[in-house]
């Protein structure tokens, strides 16, 4: 099974990205494009750019049929999806299988597995990995709240179907827990057509710390060690680093083999993320595993100095995994920065706008993962993320002072981005020290969107100077008027 | 150009002297110009606000370009009339910036009696209409006046120069192609409702400003209906179903926002090209002129100390300066504007007429504006200056001022006295603008002259009638005439009755002949040509 | 000469003099003298001003100006007094559409009670073989639509009508 030519059912930074590895691995490449979208650099990288149609953008690149249609019409023998989208859609997935079309990535039924919450973390408990006091509403829906009660408080609702937060409800007094299921269950249903709970126990101040992993569909499993995530806002990541500062070697150890256990269990194919949630005691979680390849995977790349789409592709082909576990190093220190377009100051509304200036941070160690074009127009279609910029480092600490350096050397004009957020968070003390949590964002708000600097006499000025109407009409006065200036007799 | 060498001691103590008193003069001088600009009964005040309007200073501020100067004339216009209660005669006139460009601005003071039209308000919009026609000046009206004063109608209505003028000449600047636009910011009745129908374009702030020949009691006097302010002559009518508007302001803000618009839509024409230099300040300072001028009038002072600190870098270039040498004639520039300078250093002679008539011809010739720096107490008189010919030397000096094409100001700087002020571009000689200092005094002859004249004739008549007078009698009879004689010559007298654009602060002098100068060159200046020299 | 400059949501009136030899930016707090010279970068100048000079980072969108600077990024909202003014003219719209000319009503698409939108098409009439679409002067409510569809009317007569606004 060789794969020749792909489609990449994705758009942005992840499309231009995997495009980049496909192209220098010599297949030839595909993209999609819905029709009223603005050209980005994986267009320009791609052989070829397929138009694809529907009442919203976001549904063109939902529409399985359509996205199976333009993969056979070009002849690809493979589609990878990056994330989001169709990434973990069974559906897809077998639909492409049916197309005899090759999709990069685990199989339907590990997806259809790791996407159901409720019997993914059933399977990881069943084989002995940790995971947090649970009760699980489907098991025994009469006993639900005595169950949930039993979990202990604090706790946290989710909704079975859910992820990225929505639905989500921490219970801290008994008094309030059949309201909060009530509200949870709504909101499930609203969101996911699933009104299915389940609750375990909230850990405080938790860490989000994941493992990268790869398998080869035959049982055999490698990790590229950890990432630590717990950098978030409104349960969203925004900066992603690795090594985690929070574990220990042993610690490193344990929570990579376990991800490995748990994706040897399920004889994982592709690439692959386990997530778990990292107590204060050192104690971690299981909470998901996501079957595709992460927003966040380039921190592990610019350690291991592998290249996980390469390794995707030949496992995809049946080339197996190009390295033994002794193989993969973890060397320095990565930070991703999520660059979005959004108002850091206003609940991070997303913005929009037209790129009018793009200067990207170049140089040793900076990386830049970038879905946007200069001249390119920012409308919320899609997600606000732009841009991903990775730096590498010696250590945590001069990968800090790296990514501080690029990011404010990073010029976006013409839409408000969260540069200066970002650079705020990598600025703050508790940062530096590693001492975060996935609460970090919304208790450090107010430091974090404090204003600067006042230099609105310095920004007007350059507004002003730069305003050619507003000179032109300065100069039309005669020089000896504007000598005088206000004179009166 | 070679700097003017300054004599003057600062440290001396008639300099210190002539300082305090022009201080003192000029203390006095501020104070009555910021009373007659911004001090009104309060009821005055309460009225525009209750009627939502601004006062006419804020709206100059929301016309004018920001930062750019704004030449005011005789603000004191009716100083010495009506008891004083009409200040500035009720009407603010002058030339301001607008997107950079020179216009002539007349606006109505609603703040002073409703912004009626007394006989001096009418001489001074005149006034202004006149500079905007031979300047060539956009005009800008600034329409919100409660019609003429009616007590005083046959001073404001039948004369040649009075109300009509102000009409015709808004039809001559029309037909000059010289743009007007009228911001309608209260009620133009009557014979006002033509400011703005005889403008190019006008604008009506809603609520506020109104059109109409008859006003609504007049309508029902006259015909029995009754009818609103708004139906009758409103924004809302006028730009909609009349067409005598073309432009409605939701606000006052609004209102002058268009009309600086309406101005950035005129063609730009060049202006005329005289000889220019890159600009210089004076190199000395300009407020050294408090103490050159002498606090006695009567004392004689070097005019070149005065040019040193009003022309650029203080240079001149003398013409003649070893001939007639009680005038100074030269070049300069002012504001980087090459002029000529004619100023008096004495009485006129036949060689110092000569010598102003050959060096108007020149600069004539050269289309350079004329600079008049009067300190004149006349031609001289006498046998031997009769025998020379004073009479027909004084003559072609006039004939060679009269006949000049080229634009003239002038600047009364101490004394205006008989014929001298007719050489010298008086009133009547058409300079583009005139300007009085303050302790300035202007009238046939000097006080003492006159009142003894005056006095003598009185004297003589008593005699004749054979009574013999003591010194007292006599005292008696001229302490009064000289006293109101006095009174008529000084610079308020002056600007009170319109004789002149309006008193300076000598410091300002210099600003004040650059505007002048800058707008005067929106007219075009004429090939040169005179009447008969008598010779 | 002005603009109104909008940073963070904060507004400052401000005019823009120069004065011969330089640029001075006159702000409710003071005057700013300033000059821009560009650096060669794309979009890049320096600005001196208050005594420093500043790289920057820089581009002129049609409504706001985007500045970056020391790392940060700012958008600076421009607005012309003028055009701001422009919008009030008028004040408050007419209830009532008035006939432009005689003619006939070739369709009503709306009936007395209707909620209607600014620039919601009312009725369509001919006049002089054209046809025009009437629209709301403004949000509202439909009071009263006199003629129906193939009425014909005069000059000045109400078209339509809508309901008092409320305060």
């Amino acid at each position: 099974m060789t794969i020749s030519k792909l489609l990449v059912a994705n758009r942005g930074e992840i499309a231009a990205r995997v495009l980049r590895t496909a192209k220098a691995r010599g297949l030839a490449t595909a993209v999609l494009r819905h029709v009223a979208e603005q050209e980005g650099p994986a267009h320009l990288i791609a052989d070829e750019v397929v138009m694809i149609d529907g009442p919203t953008p976001v549904a063109a690149y939902l529409d399985i049929p359509q996205i199976v249609e333009a993969a056979k019409g070009i002849g690809a023998d493979a589609v990878h999806p990056g994330y989001g989208f169709l990434s973990e859609n069974a559906g897809f997935v077998a639909a492409l299988e049916k197309a005899g079309v090759t999709f990069v990535g685990p199989t339907s039924e590990v997806i259809d597995l790791m996407g159901d919450k409720v019997r993914a973390r059933a399977f990881v408990e069943e084989r002995g990995f940790p995971v947090a006091p649970s009760a699980i509403e489907d098991d025994d829906p009469a006993s639900f709240v005595e169950r949930a009660r039993a979990v202990g408080y604090p706790l946290l609702i989710k909704p079975s179907a859910g992820g990225g937060g929505k639905g989500m409800r921490v219970v801290r007094e008994d008094s309030t827990l059949e309201t909060e299921i009530e509200t949870a269950r709504r909101e499930g249903e609203r969101y996911f057509g699933d009104g299915r709970l389940f609750v375990e126990r909230y850990i405080e101040r938790p860490r989000h710390i994941e493992v990268q992993v790869m398998g080869d569909g035959q049982g055999n499993v490698v990790h590229f060690w950890e990432r630590e995530c717990s950098i978030q806002r409104r349960f969203q990541k925004i900066i992603e680093e690795t090594p985690s500062p929070a574990l220990t070697p042993e610690q490193r150890d344990e929570i990579c083999e376990t991800a490995v256990g748990i994706a040897r269990a399920v004889k994982y194919r592709g690439a692959g993320t386990v997530e778990f949630i990292y107590a204060q005691d050192g104690a971690f979680y299981f909470l998901e595993m996501n079957t595709r390849l992460q927003v966040e995977h380039p921190v592990t790349e610019m350690v291991t100095g592998f290249d996980l789409v390469a390794e995707q592709l030949r496992v995809a082909a049946g080339d197996g995994l190009s390295a033994v576990q002794a193989d993969i190093p973890q060397t320095g220190h990565s930070i991703e920065l999520r660059i979005c377009a959004e108002d850091a100051t206003a609940d991070f509304r997303p913005a929009i706008g037209n790129i009018l200036l793009l200067d990207e941070p170049q140089g040793e160690g900076i990386r830049v993962d970038s879905g946007i074009l200069d001249g390119g127009k920012v409308t919320t279609d899609f997600d606000p993320m732009l841009s991903k910029l990775i730096v590498h480092g010696p250590d945590r600490a001069q990968a800090i002072a790296r990514a501080r350096s690029a990011v404010q050397s990073y010029v976006i004009l013409g839409v408000t981005t969260n540069t200066g957020y970002l650079d705020a968070i990598l600025a703050h003390p508790d940062f530096a020290s590693g001492d975060v949590s996935t609460g970090f964002l919304a208790e450090q708000s107010e430091t974090l969107t404090a204003p600067g600097e006042d230099v609105s006499d310095l920004l007007m000025a350059a507004a002003a100077l730069s305003d050619e109407r507003l000179v032109s009409d300065v100069m039309q006065i005669p020089e000896m008027y504007r000598k005088m200036g206000g004179w009166r007799n | 150009m070679r700097r003017i060498e300054s004599q003057i001691d600062t440290n001396a103590a008639d300099y210190k002297a002539n300082f305090a008193a022009m201080s003192e003069r000029l203390k006095e001088f501020h104070a009555r110009q910021h009373a007659a600009r911004f001090e009104r009964p309060q009821r005055d005040i309460d009225r525009l606000a209750r009627q939502n309007k601004l006062g006419v200073r804020e709206r100059l501020k929301l016309l004018l370009d920001p930062g750019t100067p704004f030449l005011e004339f005789s603000t004191l216009a009716a100083c010495r009339e009506y008891d004083g209660v009409v200040p500035g005669a009720g009407v603010v006139t002058g030339i301001g910036i607008v997107q950079g460009r020179e216009v002539a601005i007349h606006a109505n003071d609603a703040s002073v009696k409703g912004g009626a039209w007394y006989p001096h308000t009418v001489k001074k919009v005149v006034r202004l209409l006149d500079v905007a026609l031979e300047n060539r000046l956009p005009v800008i009206h600034i329409c919100d006046s409660a019609g003429g004063f009616l007590p005083l109608q046959h001073g404001v209505f039948p004369d040649r120069y009075l109300g009509g003028r102000v009409f015709r000449n808004q039809v001559k600047l029309s037909q000059a192609n010289i743009p007007q636009i009228a911001v309608v910011g209260g009620h133009c009745t009557a014979g006002g409702a033509y400011v703005p129908t005889l403008s190019d374009y006008n604008i009506i702030i809603e609520g506020t400003g109104a059109i109409f020949l008859g006003g609504p009691p007049l309508v029902k006097a006259a015909t029995g209906e009754e009818v609103g302010v708004q139906e009758l002559g409103g924004a809302v009518m006028h730009t909609s179903v009349s067409g005598t508007g073309d432009y409605r302001a939701a606000t006052e803000q609004h209102a002058f926002s268009l009309a600086r618009e309406i101005v950035s839509q005129w063609m730009r024409t060049p202006k005329t090209i005289i000889e220019t230099a890159a600009f210089e300040e004076p190199y000395y300072d300009p407020k050294e002129l408090y103490g050159i001028i002498p606090k006695d009038r009567k004392t004689q002072f070097d005019m070149r100390e005065v040019l040193a600190r009003i022309v650029d870098g203080s240079r001149f270039h003398e013409y003649q300066p070893d001939y007639g040498t009680t005038m100074v004639c030269g070049f300069a520039h002012i504001w980087g504007y090459k002029v000529g300078i004619l100023a008096n250093n004495g009485v006129l002679f036949n060689d110092s007429s000569l010598k102003a008539a050959h060096f108007m011809q020149l600069c004539n010739q050269n289309r350079t504006p004329l600079v008049f720096f009067q300190n004149i107490t006349g031609y001289m008189v006498g046998r031997e200056y009769e025998e020379r010919g004073i009479a027909k030397d004084g003559a072609k000096m006039l004939m060679a001022q009269g006949g000049s094409v080229v634009p003239k100001f002038t600047v009364i700087a101490n004394a205006s006295y008989g014929a001298g002020n007719y050489g010298m571009c008086g009133r009547a000689w058409d300079a583009r603008t005139l300007f009085m200092w303050p302790q300035a005094e202007i009238g046939v002859m000097g006080a003492d002259q006159a009142a003894n004249t005056m006095a003598d004739v009185k004297i003589r008549q008593l005699q004749r009638e054979g009574k013999e007078l003591t010194e007292e009698e006599i005292a008696a009879i001229r302490e009064p005439v000289l006293e109101k004689y006095k009174r008529d010559v000084e610079a308020y007298t002056s600007t009170s009755e319109l004789w002149d654009d309006g008193i300076l602060d000598p410091a300002d002098t210099r600003n004040a002949l650059g505007m002048s100068i800058s707008a005067s060159l929106n007219a075009p200046i004429d090939d040169p040509h005179y009447g008969i020299f008598r010779l | 000469m002005q603009r109104i400059f909008q940073i963070d949501g904060e507004e400052t009136d401000c005019w823009l003099g120069h004065d011969g030899s330089r640029f001075v930016l006159n702000t409710p707090t003071g005057a700013v003298a300033c000059q821009l010279d560009p650096t060669g970068l794309p979009g890049g100048y320096k600005l001196r001003a208050k005594g420093v000079v500043r790289e920057l980072r820089l581009a002129v969108g049609p409504e706001a100006t985007f500045v970056h600077t020391d790392g940060r990024t700012y958008e600076v909202g421009r607005v012309d007094p003028a055009e701001r003014l422009a919008g009030s003219d008028g004040g408050a719209s007419d209830d009532r559409l008035v006939a432009p000319m005689p003619g006939v009503v070739v369709s009503v698409a709306v009936k007395p009670g209707d909620a209607v939108e600014e620039g919601q098409p009312l009725l369509v009439i001919e006049s002089m073989k054209l046809e025009t679409t009437l629209t709301a002067p403004r949000d509202g409510v439909v009071a009263e639509m006199p003629f129906a569809e193939g009425d014909s009317f005069g000059l000045k007569d109400i078209l339509a009508q809508l309901a008092p606004e409320e305060e």
